[in-house]
C-alpha cells in the first residue's frame, strides 16, 4: 500500500515554497543582518537559498514512503550547502551564525506543518522526523564545508606568513641582508637558508648580514638551523656577519654552549652594516666630510 | 592551550606537544608565566629556551606529550615537567652529556636545560617513557 505521510512535506515544498523561502530568507538576513552589517549580498543569499530549497524540494518529490530520504550521492545539495557555508567561513562568520540558515529552514517547514497536519499526530511525527533527519544531514554538511573553508584560510594565512618574514634584502654591492623574525621552524628555516643561497649567488655577495633581532627566542633547534644555513653560505664564499643578539639571547646560547665559531658578531645591525662595508673597503662618509 | 587560566600565585598550566607549532606554544605559555612570577628578561629567556628545548624533545624524539608548567610560591619559582610515551632514555648520564646526540641535534639541549635551570630531575627507561622535572628559583622573590 503507497504511503502518502510525507504528502505535507511535497506540498509544502512545491506550492508554498515562495512563502517558505520568503520566510527563511527575512529570518536568515535579518540575523546576519544584525551581527554582521553591510557584509552579505542579499540577493546572492536568496538565490543561494532559493537553489537549495528546490533541490530540497526534489529530493522529497523523488521519494516514496515514510522513511526520510536518503541524500544520494550524486545529489547537488551537499555543494549547495557547502557553498554557502564555505563563502561564510570566508566572511569570517562564526559557526553558529553559518549553522543558522539551515536551523531556520527547519523552524519555518516545522511551523508550517504543524499547522497543515492537523488530523493525526502520528502524520505530524513522521512529517517531522523526515524534515529532522534531511535538515540535521544538511547542518552537519555545512558544518564540515566550514571547517574545511577555515583550514583553507589558515593554511593560506600561515603560508603569507613564511611569504612575508625573511626576505633576503640587497644592502650595497656584493652585500646582502637576511633579517630574522619570529619563530623559526623547520619550514621556514629551509625556506630562508634556499632563498639566502639563491640570493648569495645571484648578487655574488662578498658579505652576508644575518640580523637576529627579531628572534624571540634561542635554542640548540634554532641555533642548529641557523649555522647550517651559515655553513652553506660561507661554502658559497660569502663571509657572515651576525647582527642583533640580544644581551639575554648571548647568555642563553653561552649557557646551551653553543657557539657560532669563525662567524663575525656585532651587537647592532648598524655596527653590523658598518663592518660589512669595511669587508668590501667602502665605507659611509658625510658629504663633504 | 588548555588547563587552567589562573595567573596567580599558584598558576599551573598544561599543554599537549603533538606538532612543531606545539614547541612555540610552550615557549609562549612558560614565557608568559615566567613573566607574570617576577623573573627578569634574562631568566624569562632561559626559561623560554628550555620549555623549547624540552617541547621539542616531545616531538623530535617521543612522537608528543604534556608539558606542564607550574608556578611555586614555596619555591618560589617555576616548575617545568614533562611526560611522553616515547622510547624513553637508554643512558640518562649519557644523554647529559655536551655533544651526546641521537637525532642529529646539537648535543647540548638537556646538558643546556641543566645549566639554565636549578634543577633538573629524569625519570627513564628504555621503551618506558620519559618524565622530566625541572625547576628554578625566583631570587628577587626569596626572602
Amino acid at each position: 500500500m503507497p504511503s502518502n505521510r510525507l504528502a505535507p512535506i511535497r506540498t509544502l515544498l512545491s506550492r508554498d515554497r515562495e512563502t517558505v523561502a520568503e520566510e527563511w530568507a527575512s529570518d536568515v538576513l535579518r540575523a546576519w543582518e544584525r551581527n554582521y552589517p553591510n557584509m552579505i549580498s542579499q540577493d546572492e543569499t536568496r538565490h543561494q537559498m532559493g537553489r537549495l530549497l528546490a533541490e530540497i524540494a526534489t529530493l522529497f518529490a523523488d521519494h516514496d514512503g515514510d522513511t526520510p530520504p536518503k541524500i544520494p550521492a550524486d545529489s547537488p545539495l551537499p555543494g549547495l550547502a557547502g557553498e554557502i557555508s564555505a563563502s561564510r567561513a570566508k566572511l569570517g562568520f562564526r559557526p553558529t551564525d553559518t549553522a543558522h540558515f539551515v536551523i531556520a529552514l527547519k523552524n519555518v517547514l516545522t511551523r508550517h506543518l504543524v499547522r497543515m497536519v492537523e488530523g493525526s499526530q502520528l502524520d505530524l511525527v513522521v512529517c517531522l522526523a523526515a524534515v529532522d533527519d534531511v535538515l540535521d544531514r544538511l547542518a552537519l554538511m555545512t558544518f564540515d564545508a566550514y571547517v574545511e573553508a577555515r583550514e583553507r584560510v589558515i593554511a593560506q594565512q600561515s603560508l603569507s606568513l613564511v611569504e612575508l618574514s625573511s626576505p633576503v634584502v640587497r644592502l650595497w654591492d656584493q652585500v646582502i641582508l637576511l633579517p630574522l623574525v619570529g619563530i623559526i621552524d623547520t619550514v621556514r628555516a629551509r625556506q630562508f637558508t634556499e632563498r639566502l643561497l639563491e640570493a648569495i649567488s645571484r648578487y655574488e655577495a662578498l658579505v652576508t648580514i644575518i640580523d637576529v633581532t627579531g628572534v624571540p627566542v634561542f635554542d640548540t633547534g634554532v641555533a642548529k638551523h641557523i649555522m647550517k644555513a651559515i655553513e652553506a653560505a660561507q661554502l658559497l664564499g660569502t663571509r657572515i656577519v651576525m647582527t642583533g643578539l640580544s644581551p639575554e639571547g648571548a647568555q642563553t646560547l653561552t649557557k646551551l654552549n653553543v657557539g657560532f665559531g669563525e662567524v663575525t658578531s656585532r651587537a647592532s645591525l648598524r655596527a653590523g652594516v658598518a663592518e660589512a662595508l669595511r669587508m668590501i673597503g667602502r665605507r659611509i662618509v658625510a658629504i663633504g666630510g | 592551550m588548555n588547563g587552567s587560566g589562573a595567573t596567580g600565585p599558584f598558576a599551573e598550566q598544561s599543554l599537549w606537544v603533538r606538532a612543531e607549532a606545539d614547541v612555540a606554544a610552550a615557549m609562549r605559555l612558560v614565557r608568559q608565566l615566567a613573566k607574570s612570577a617576577g623573573f627578569n628578561t634574562t631568566e624569562t629567556s632561559y626559561l623560554a629556551t628550555v620549555a623549547t628545548e624540552l617541547a621539542a624533545n616531545l616531538w623530535i624524539h617521543a612522537d608528543g606529550g604534556v608539558v606542564h608548567v607550574r608556578i611555586d610560591a614555596a619555591l618560589p619559582g617555576i616548575e617545568i615537567a614533562t611526560s611522553d610515551s616515547g622510547p624513553g632514555i637508554a643512558d640518562v648520564t649519557l644523554a647529559l652529556q655536551d655533544g651526546y646526540s641521537t637525532a642529529g641535534g646539537l648535543g647540548c639541549g638537556l646538558p643546556g636545560v641543566q645549566r639554565l635551570m636549578d634543577g633538573l630531575e629524569i625519570d627513564s627507561r628504555a621503551g618506558n617513557g620519559t618524565r622530566i622535572r625541572t625547576w628554578k628559583v625566583n631570587r628577587r622573590a626569596v626572602r
